[in-house]
């Protein structure tokens, strides 16, 4: 990729980033429900302790003023401090990216793995027993909502696995135990997870197996002699893995956002998680720093799968 | 020694399963065709062997079931033998070992023969590593052998590490026949070798591979649609039509003496530079004014991959009103960059393009400049849409340029200009239902509708048969002496210059190198 390349792709994810940050604040804003009636429900609080508590979060001044606050301390690195917690939002995201990046890398190896291993022999027995199986299977998942596919598997294997949160309460475990008990309570998130997002992959690669079956170098490569599997291994895997790869790329991005609904079926201490106990309040500036990583993400992962796909298909080398 | 011999060969498609090549190309799928029939063709050891006939004919078939490569969906009945071994009876094992050691294939080199994410060499090397042979042992020994691959058919051994999007046509084509030699097979069967190829580089090839057929004494059976190549390059020639064969014997013989029409009809066909008789040069001077197009010192530079490359240097060129013009020169050169340019599509870097003495307008004043120039691509099945009909495609223009007058009218009158008819059979017809001549004479139809002055045709007839080939030429010329329709036809075939053109510019690498009468420029140089 030539250095002029490269710079446009950086200053465009750049403006990117800055729109979502816009949008973000005025997307909240709009959001029904009171912040600081929400915090102070159902406590004995006079109209001057409102006021007093609206007048510290700066919510009584003008809107344009609010964002030009907001903007200036986004600028210096500052994402706010949340009303709820009453902490930096910085600290409780930088807490919870660890517990969602070990869901959803989990989930991201099940998925794929098993999308691509099912969507391959898809696509090459196209019309089997097994394509017609593989895909409904795909597209069941798919349509799933990921939350009631989780309560599902809670109430079918709740009991002896655990039902929610990341280590067992009270447990001072260290080292294989505590790791143990992690990767128990990772089964069930990180199973919903994948079910819901496999499909996508196996659709994938198997219209992009099917893309490959009529060229003409699948017949050059038979008639070298080389047998089913070869040509299935050496000739039609590696152009049909170039979309799929992609798409994982792209993907990443999503997926950690998209956990939202599974972390919270099992209270999981990630930022999906996280994000959803915002939004209840509304938690405004921890809700806006949430999203801004979500996007983030987005907007990183989908640069990353435009330089990756350059690097893996030599067609796109050197452009 | 090997022979290749079918005996009372048929191959029948099933009808079509969906998944299928065709099917995902939206082309209907044939149901229950014979595509053989009753095929008996011996190509003895150590003999050349010229298969020709049109696209759909059956030649490729015949030569995909002497290694067992067909689809599913096709039956054979008869017999293939391949060294005395009946094909269709030998185990998988048995045939794999079979492939590419006994008999070998130069497929078309179209991108689509090479895998585009494997370098040549590793898919050279592959046949190597599934054959083992004493003279290429080991990783080491394969690497040398390829790269002696590379050098006996002209590429430096160092294109080894090159992917098939870097090479060009004919880079490809040469790696395929490398390829095909890999494993030392007695029997090479090359199915249009050339075909897609500029004529020079496909003189090249043909004589490369000619030349190792002979050095090495192996058989060859060729495959093509363009019969006198097939004379010159084989000793025998068979002629097949409708997946039967109509006509065989020594190609001298079969070339001069045809005996059955369709053998005359393809020979015909072919539009050899210096034949008389397929020359139709303009009969009377045009009528009226008006058309008249030129470049005026034209340089374009195109940029790309933050290079800038000078496509067209300097090019002078007018078309009179009335006149064929052909331009020729081989791929690169900037012929279509230079069509692009005169007809308002490719800004100039520097130059003019003038329409009847003025400069090409900008803004709305282009749209009628537009309707007066009509552009005939290079591929009907690029150019036309497969869900328009042909009354749709054909109203297009008139209905861009709010043509006056009753639609269905103008297009009948146009699409019998273009000799189509019964026009109204073709009116709802979709491209998939007609042929590919049917299909550019709809293209053609689609710029007559609009009543131009001037076409600007690129490479016309490049994809279509030796014999639509023939049938579009005439069509061109007949609009020129009936309408006083010009054109600037781009090809890089000498032949349908000859045979269409009053005038003949020739281009190489971005300039005009030579401007003249066809006879002189064709015959005099």
């Amino acid at each position: 990729m030539s250095v002029r390349r490269a710079a446009s792709r950086v200053v465009g994810t750049l403006v990117s980033l800055g729109m979502v940050a816009v949008l973000g604040f005025f997307l909240f804003r709009v959001l029904p429900g009171d912040p600081v009636l929400t915090l102070t429900r159902g406590r004995p609080v006079t109209p001057g302790e409102v006021a007093r508590l609206r007048h510290e979060f700066g919510l009584d001044r003008p809107l344009v003023t609010q964002f030009v606050d907001y903007a200036a301390s986004l600028l210096r690195g500052d994402l706010g401090r949340s009303y709820f917690y009453d902490q930096p939002v910085a600290r409780l995201i930088a807490e919870r990216v660890g517990p969602t990046l070990l869901l959803t890398g989990a989930a991201l190896v099940l998925s794929v793995s098993l999308g691509v291993w099912l969507g391959q022999w898809a696509g090459w027995r196209r019309g089997s027993a097994f394509d017609r199986a593989a895909t409904a299977a795909a597209v069941v998942g798919w349509s799933v909502p990921a939350f009631w596919l989780g309560l599902l598997l809670l109430m079918a294997f709740g009991g002896p696995l655990p039902t929610g949160g990341m280590v067992t309460p009270g447990s001072d475990a260290s080292g294989a135990a505590l790791a143990w008990d992690v990767a128990r309570h990772l089964v069930l998130p990180a199973l919903t997870l994948a079910a819901v997002q496999f499909a996508q992959y196996t659709l994938t690669m198997r219209a992009s197996v099917l893309g490959e079956l009529g060229e003409g170098y699948l017949t050059t490569a038979r008639a070298k002699g080389l047998p089913e599997d070869g040509v299935r291994a050496r000739h039609v895997l590696p152009n049909a893995l170039l979309p799929t790869v992609t798409l994982v790329f792209l993907m990443l991005g999503q997926v950690i956002g998209g956990a939202i609904a599974v972390e919270s079926v099992f209270s999981w201490p990630g930022l999906g998680y996280l994000a959803y106990q915002a939004l209840s309040a509304p938690d405004l500036p921890l809700l806006q720093g949430t999203f801004l990583v979500f996007s983030a993400t987005a907007v990183v992962s989908n640069a990353l799968a435009d330089v990756v796909y350059r690097l893996i298909d030599p067609r796109l080398r050197g452009t | 020694m090997a022979e290749l011999r079918w005996r009372d060969v048929s191959v029948e498609y099933r009808a079509g399963r969906p998944g299928t090549a065709r099917a995902r190309r939206g082309e209907p799928e044939a149901s229950g065709v014979l595509a053989v029939d009753g095929v008996s063709l011996r190509v003895p050891a150590g003999a050349t062997v010229g298969l020709a006939g049109e696209s759909g004919c059956g030649k490729t078939t015949l030569a995909l079931s002497a290694l067992r490569l067909l689809p599913r969906s096709a039956r054979v009945r008869g017999e293939i033998l391949l060294d005395g071994e009946n094909v269709r009876d030998l185990s998988f094992g048995r045939l794999r070992a079979v492939r590419w050691t006994s008999a070998s294939v130069v497929f078309q080199g179209a991108a689509s023969s090479l895998n585009p994410v494997r370098s040549v060499g590793w898919q050279i090397a592959e046949a190597l590593r599934l054959h083992p042979g004493a003279d290429w042992i080991g990783r080491r020994g394969r690497r040398a052998r390829v790269e002696k691959l590379l050098g006996s058919v002209g590429l430096s051994p160092a294109r080894a590490g090159a992917f098939p999007h870097e090479l060009s046509g004919g880079q490809r084509q040469r790696v395929l026949i490398a390829m095909a030699l890999a494993c030392d097979p007695q029997i090479v069967i090359a199915d249009e070798p050339t075909s897609a190829l500029d004529a020079d580089v496909a003189a090249r090839i043909q004589d490369t591979l000619g030349a190792l057929v002979r050095e090495r004494g192996l058989s060859l059976l060729l495959i093509s649609h363009d019969l006198p190549m097939l004379a010159r390059a084989c000793e025998r020639l068979v002629v097949m039509q409708a997946g039967r064969i109509v006509e065989e014997g020594p190609s001298a013989d079969v070339l001069e003496h045809a005996r059955h029409p369709y053998t005359r009809r393809l020979a015909a066909a072919s539009l050899a530079v210096g034949d008389r008789s397929v020359r139709r040069p303009r009969s009377r001077p045009p009528t009226g004014t008006g058309g008249r197009l030129e470049a005026s010192g034209v340089t374009v530079d195109l940029a790309g991959r933050g290079v800038r490359t000078r496509a067209v240097a300097e090019a002078s060129l007018a078309i009179e009103r009335g006149e064929i013009v052909a331009l020729v020169g081989p791929s690169g050169a900037g012929k279509t960059t230079l069509a692009r340019a005169m007809l308002g599509l490719q800004g100039v870097t520097s130059g003019k393009v003038l329409f009847d003495g003025r400069p090409l307008p900008r803004g709305a004043a282009l749209r009628a400049f537009r309707r007066r120039v009509q552009f005939v691509p290079q591929s009907p099945d690029a150019a036309l849409s497969p869900r328009q009909t042909v009354w749709d495609a054909v109203a297009e223009g008139l209905r861009i340029h709010r043509v006056p007058g009753d639609e269905r009218t103008l297009v009948e009158d146009a699409l019998r200009a273009a000799e189509l008819e019964p026009t109204e059979r073709l009116l709802g017809a979709l491209p998939s239902e007609l042929s590919g001549g049917q299909r550019q004479r709809v293209v053609i139809a689609g710029a007559l509708a609009l009543n131009p002055e001037l076409l600007v045709a690129d490479e016309p007839v490049s994809s279509l048969d030796a014999t639509v080939r023939a049938e579009i030429v005439a069509l061109l010329a007949h609009l020129r002496d009936a309408r006083g329709l010009g054109a600037l036809v781009i090809t890089h075939d000498r032949g349908l210059a000859w045979a269409l053109a009053d005038r003949i510019a020739v281009m190489r690498g971005g300039r005009i190198v030579g401007v003249g009468g066809v006879e002189d420029v064709l015959l005099g140089g």
